[in-house]
């Protein structure tokens, strides 16, 4: 028992601040519908802040507290709120979570180049010396670290609770939650305890943050701020275990979810798979899992429990095209030109380090094109594309390496073994959609970092070489331009597939999930065997992209295919256009592109690429078919309908014309919708 | 006209009873539909109409009682089974595709309904409309008074129109059974008046068994002879419509209520 208590202990601290992390989740989904992934960015900016003003410049460390918890938090979660959720109330809980993902990538990113400060958070105590053991506890000793973190938590939520149950907020505040429609009826100005739920949640974030650095001893470094998301995975199970519903379990979870990860270190031994390093890193995978699939009180939280839901405006379209017939010559030979001028360029006087961009672009394009196929035509978000990716690398690299299987084939089976893969998680999930199927996709992403990428016979956490190709005469390894053919024919092909699907009978068959799952159903389509078909083909790609990205690299890691990537690339994706194949080859190319001008003339803000695009995902609510896509249907509209006004002024100079050509307009118009 | 006998129910309803939460919605409902007829499943709001449409199509699963379809149950299948086995419905609440044409709503239904739509048809680009397919696309839009709107993306269409999509959808579907919610429910009264023709058109020439639900008692009477009253989930009349109609049951149950 004592021995219990010695590793249990020491892991309370860490679930006070999961615990925090969830209640954060909890208060502000219940009061805003808003399932905020962005309190990851919110606790580093709060850790970062208070050390900034510690280390740096020196301030008093409970005037730093102040300025991070209790000011910048919150300022934060009001900008939030005011800017980009409030805008959008009616939109889907994915556009929320899209949303919310671009601000959990660029938050982090763009801190440290704002205030440059790339170095270690050097703080490592807030208010007890963490270097101190103040008590013991059933003989096990208590550092300040971990008592400061344990009781700050314990009064605050202690706080919180007396506050929702006993004061007229706290009303207002369940009322709101209850039905945000409802409480306006009844004269409750629900944007204000919106406001305010963001705030508190905000602060409770921060805290998480700050309160994060006396317990890692000095091993956070800004210039890899997703060290934080492990914290707000932990947060976001304890919140999945109380359903994003009840404060109080979220924080006993939270708890709980520290002392298990705790006692896995001191119970299991330290060799085999099973070692106590993967399975601590594997814990969120399982437990978010496990709650994901068993817990069916969360089935239910996208379904509004609102009476009035049904009384909010229909989300917004994507744009419709005026289509002109004249136009469609010039777009088709003007695209055959770009085509033919990039080719040709690429063989010829581009330099060699751009020829390698170009390459990584068309790869990344391929990768890209899993996610139009998942995201785009599905409708359902994945986030773990870079895990198929890395799954299709490493298979290519290990048959090259110990069957000598040439790189292709390897690549076309490490493809069949992503497919699968997604075959089964789609199948496992079957029951899940929205916004719970994207948090199991990203259960697997953290299962394939912390477990299955640490095997070894997937690479075992180092690096692995995927070959170059030989086909006959054609050695692929001798500079990039050859391995940039290759790049684009497999880019075409994959991109003829995703256009044959998307103009067939699948791609109606999705447009109609999509658009009604229960009148879909009504008419004999099962959404189980779409999803199956579609996981399988998009993981399927992606695994042949990322072995293609290995082959360019050469020297992989599971490094090169971490979870945030599968985040970044959503954002990425989704910003440029997920909706048609054009939109993930703008996507690739444009990543590619500006990572080189970066690297090549900006390297102080490498890193800073997700940001460009992060920021365009927020966009997504208002345009969810992509800013890039929403624009050029936008110019090609004014073209067109520049072209009708010019048709009409001709035709009343010249008198009637029955001949004269007629546009065909089709739907609405772009500046209504 | 008495209950169908002698002759197999293609719909049979045993004693379904469902709740949410507190709310009993359908308690021990049964009744029967014999192939190719019409009926009426009337009652006020709240009744529990839509619930038995959900429990026959399989949106929702009653606590106890069955559906038999010719006789088996179907209890155990999915919604989208329910369906191809052509169990075909409209929603009281709109569910259409809001990024599909109305050409391709029917299109999409009848190729669902043909088990037709393989992937590998996709990637041999051989997904595309046949001929046969659209003459029947354009003939579903002229019976449901459509034609001028194939092209059209139903999120243009107005919500009477959208309702006539829905019903094109169930119809390109080849329904044996037609689950009708509220379908005039938008119309004015010279589009509800096509749409009763549509539908005893449909049933008599087609042999489509219809089911409806409606408030507009002139139209039910245009298109079906026998009627099921519910009120607060229970049944409380069934029979020949203008019997059922006369019933001082079924008059205190609907002024009761309304008045
Ligand atoms: N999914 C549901 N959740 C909770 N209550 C429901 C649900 N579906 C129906 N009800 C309730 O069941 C009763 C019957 O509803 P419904 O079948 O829609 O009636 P009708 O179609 O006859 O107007 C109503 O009281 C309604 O509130
Ligand atoms: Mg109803």
């Amino acid at each position: 028992m004592s021995h219990f208590l010695d590793y249990a202990i020491p892991g309370v601290p860490y679930g006070c601040d999961f615990a925090l992390m969830a209640v954060g989740l909890v208060l502000t989904f219940r009061a805003t519908g808003v399932f905020n992934l962005a309190f990851g960015a919110q606790a580093f900016t709060g850790a970062f802040i208070f050390d900034l003003l510690v280390t740096a410049h020196h301030v008093n460390q409970w005037v730093a507290f102040m300025v991070a918890v209790l000011v910048v938090s919150p300022l934060l979660g009001l900008a939030f709120d005011r800017f980009l959720f409030r805008v959008i109330p009616t939109a889907s809980t994915t556009a929320k979570v899209v949303t919310a993902l671009g601000l959990l990538i660029a938050i982090p990113q763009a801190i440290p180049i704002i205030f440059r400060n790339t170095t270690s958070l050097q703080t490592t105590g807030f208010w007890l010396d963490p270097g101190h053991v103040y008590l013991n506890l059933a003989g096990s000793p208590v550092n300040g670290g971990q008592l400061s973190t344990t009781v700050v938590t314990l009064a605050v939520a202690a706080a919180l609770v007396a506050m929702l149950r006993f004061t007229a907020f706290g009303l207002e505040m369940r009322a709101v939650v209850e039905s945000r429609r409802l409480a306006q009826l009844e004269g409750i100005n629900s944007k204000r305890t919106a406001a305010w739920a963001w705030v508190l949640s905000s602060v409770l974030a921060g805290l998480a943050g700050v309160l994060m650095l006396p317990l890692s001893g000095g091993n956070l470094v800004p210039s890899q701020p997703l060290q934080f998301t492990t914290l707000l995975v932990f947060g976001l199970t304890a919140a999945a275990v109380a359903s994003v519903r009840s404060i109080p379990i979220a924080l006993v979870a939270g708890i709980g979810l520290g002392i298990l990860q705790n006692l896995i270190t001191g119970y299991l031994p330290n060799s085999s798979i099973l070692s106590a390093q993967n399975v601590k890193e594997a814990l969120p995978f399982a437990v978010l899992a496990g709650v994901l699939l068993f817990n069916r009180e969360l089935r239910t939280i996208e379904v509004s429990s609102d009476p009035l839901a049904a009384c909010d405006p229909p989300p917004p379209l994507p744009a419709v095209a005026i289509r002109d017939p004249r136009l469609s010559v010039p777009m088709t030979w003007g695209f055959r030109l770009v085509v033919v001028g990039f080719l040709v360029s690429a063989a010829t006087w581009v330099p060699d380090y751009w020829v390698t961009a170009l390459a990584s672009g068309l790869v990344l394009s391929v990768i890209f094109l899993s996610i139009t196929l998942i995201t785009g035509m599905g409708g359902w978000l994945s986030l773990c594309q870079a895990s198929f990716a890395g799954l299709g690398a490493f298979t290519a690299g290990e048959l090259a390496a110990h069957l000598n299987l040439p790189v292709l084939l390897g690549a076309l089976v490490g493809a069949l073994a992503a497919a699968t893969t997604g075959a089964v998680i789609a199948l496992v999930a079957a029951r899940l959609s929205g916004l719970l199927l994207a948090l199991f996709t990203l259960a697997f992403a953290l299962f394939a970092d912390g477990l299955l990428f640490n095997l070894s016979w997937l690479g075992g956490g180092n690096t692995v070489v995927v070959p170059r190709p030989q086909i006959g005469p054609v050695d692929f390894s001798r500079g990039d331009r050859n391995f940039l053919g290759l790049a684009f024919v497999v880019l075409v092909v994959c991109a003829i597939l995703v256009k044959l699907i998307q103009r067939g009978t699948t791609g109606m068959v999705l447009a109609a999930l999509r658009g009604s799952p229960t009148a879909a159903a009504s008419l004999g389509i099962s959404m189980l065997r779409q999803r199956v078909i579609i996981f399988t083909l998009s993981a399927g790609m992606a695994g042949l992209g990322g072995a293609l990205y290995g082959s360019l690299l050469v020297r992989v890691s599971s490094l090169s295919y971490l979870y945030v990537y599968s985040l970044a690339f959503v954002v990425v994706v989704i910003t440029t256009g997920s909706r048609s194949v054009e939109g993930a080859v703008n996507a690739g190319m444009s990543y590619a592109v500006l990572l080189l001008i970066l690297q090549t003339y900006f390297p102080h803000y490498t890193g800073l690429e997700p940001i460009l695009f992060a920021f365009g995902a927020m966009t997504y609510a208002a345009h969810p078919e992509g800013i890039v896509e929403y624009q050029k249907t936008r110019w090609l509209n004014r073209v067109a309908r520049a072209l009708q006004a010019l048709d009409a002024r001709r035709a009343r100079t010249a008198g009637p014309d029955p001949a004269g050509p007629q546009p065909a307009t089709v739907g609405g118009d772009i500046s209504g919708a | 006209m008495p209950e169908p006998d002698g002759e197999r129910p293609l719909l049979e309803v045993r004693s379904i009873s469902i709740h949410f939460g507190g709310i009993q919605a359908l308690a021990d409902v049964s009744f029967q539909v014999a192939p190719g007829e019409a009926v009426a499943l009337v009652g006020p709001n709240g009744a529990g109409k839509t619930t038995v449409f959900n429990c026959i199509s399989g949106v929702s699963r009653p606590d106890t009682g069955s559906v038999r379809l010719d006789g088996h149950p179907i209890d155990h299948l999915s919604a989208a089974r329910r369906a191809r086995l052509g169990i075909k419905r409209t929603f009281q609440r709109l569910e259409v595709f809001p990024e599909l044409t109305v050409r391709d709503h029917f299109l999409v239904a009848d190729r669902v309904s043909r088990g037709d739509g393989r992937l590998w048809r996709d990637l041999l680009n051989m997904g595309r409309p046949t001929t046969a397919e659209l003459e029947a696309a354009v003939r579903v839009a002229g019976v449901v008074g459509l034609p001028d709107a194939l092209d059209t993306p139903v999120a243009a269409l107005t919500l009477g129109r959208c309702r006539l999509v829905e019903l094109g959808r169930a119809l390109a579907g080849r329904p044996r059974l037609l689950l009708a919610d509220e379908p005039s429910s938008g119309l004015d009264v010279t589009e509800t008046a096509e749409l009763a023709a549509v539908l005893r058109a449909v049933q008599r020439d087609e042999g489509v068994t219809i089911v409806l639900v409606e408030h507009d008692l002139d139209m039910v009477a245009e298109v079906v002879d026998r009627a099921v009253v519910l009120d607060s989930g229970h049944v409380i009349a069934a029979g020949p419509l203008s019997q059922v109609i006369a019933d001082p049951v079924v008059r205190r149950a609907y002024l009761g209520r309304t008045a």
